[in-house]
């Protein structure tokens, strides 16, 4: 019965939307990350990769993050999200929480950091066209093994994206997940969003 | 796989793209290509600087020449998605005659034989560097470079041999 109302709904309007649909009649399985977990614990050996350009990638020889960089000792504000030059992403998200730097960092937030499963040259050139490279931090989950490790990967094949990131966000001090927020649809931010999370700080 | 070489037919496989209404689309190699004469040139990246300011720019700026030379399509493919693809293509606002597709799975890549493993610079497994020169599915040319440097790959070489 849910294949046939999922292959309905991948028949229908945009691809982003059917997708939404399947995602929501399929039982997503909980993500491995909650309140109250350790972010770096949860992904052991995982780094993420700054967004660059790749004369920096040369010149830095292509270093990696790991997590204990980003979160030890910080307080950080994290949402990832389904893809680079992608529709709701770039329309909506980002914006989101580039309108609202002043207010995270007004709460004591160290840093507001982007993810998704692109290259860090593609999230780079994405950060540079929503001029918010400045007031967010962007990096690459380019092999999606951050997002693996925590759970929080969808197959979005159907829109022609592959392995994914949900779209979610979190509250994280000192590498303990104070807050966190998964959409139950990738397309939308109902809960992901900028506003949401400024009042769980 | 073998990497394709000069007189194999070229295997068939679903590249995409973004429709005019940024809709995912799919579309079959051998339906752009069979029964005519195209250019199928492979970069690493999007968005890498030897793609965006060597590669991509030789086929742009050549393309009327190659059409005059009976070239009827010129595509240009990548393992990223073709909502990457698509921005990237935007970023050559002059562009005419090339068409860019999606080999996001690398699965097209990989049948070809040319995938590049690029997972210690950050892009996870790419194609190589190429150009291939096809008439109705045969590979009449194949400039492969051994990684992404930017030597017989471009334009200027594949005019060579039209």
């Amino acid at each position: 019965m849910a294949l046939v109302m999922a292959k309905r709904a991948a028949a229908s309007s945009s691809a982003m939307k059917s997708v939404s649909s399947a995602a929501a009649i399929w039982m997503r399985s909980y993500a491995k990350v909650a309140v109250g977990t350790d972010i770096v614990s949860a992904a052991p050996n995982v780094s993420l990769q700054k967004a660059r350009t790749w004369d920096e990638g040369v010149s830095s020889k292509f270093s990696t993050t790991p997590l204990n960089n980003i979160f030890k000792d910080k307080k950080v504000v994290i949402f990832g999200l389904p893809g680079a030059y992608t529709g709701v992403c770039s329309n909506k998200h980002v914006p989101g929480y580039k309108e609202n730097i002043d207010k995270f960092k007004a709460k004591g937030i160290d840093s507001v950091v982007c993810v998704a499963v692109n290259d860090p040259y593609t999230m780079n050139a994405w950060a540079e066209k929503l001029e918010a490279n400045n007031a967010i931090e962007f990096y690459g989950d380019f092999d999606g093994s951050f997002h693996k490790s925590l759970d929080l990967v969808v197959d979005l094949s159907g829109a022609l994206l592959g392995t994914r990131s949900h779209r979610w966000s979190a509250y994280v001090v000192d590498g303990k997940v104070k807050a966190l927020n998964v959409e139950e649809a990738p397309s939308d931010v109902k809960v992901s969003g900028a506003d949401t999370i400024l009042g769980q700080i | 796989m073998a990497p394709i070489a000069v007189g194999d037919v070229i295997p068939d496989g679903t590249l995409a793209f973004l429709d005019n209404d940024n809709k995912p689309q799919s579309v079959s190699i051998h339906s752009l290509s069979k029964g005519k004469k195209v250019i199928i040139f492979g970069v690493p990246g999007a968005f890498t600087p030897t793609c965006s300011l060597k590669h991509v720019p030789g086929f742009i700026e050549r393309a009327e020449e190659l059409k005059g030379k009976g070239v009827d399509e010129i595509i240009c493919i990548s393992v990223n998605d073709p909502f990457v693809m698509k921005s990237w293509a935007n970023t050559f606002p002059e562009n005419k005659h090339v068409t860019f597709l999606a080999d996001g799975s690398a699965k097209y890549t990989h049948d070809l034989g040319l995938e590049l493993d690029l997972t210690d610079k950050g892009l996870g497994i790419r194609s190589k560097r190429f150009a291939l020169l096809v008439e109705d599915l045969k590979v009449k040319v194949a400039n492969i470079e051994s990684g992404g440097e930017f030597t017989v790959s471009s334009a200027e070489e594949i005019i060579k041999a039209l």
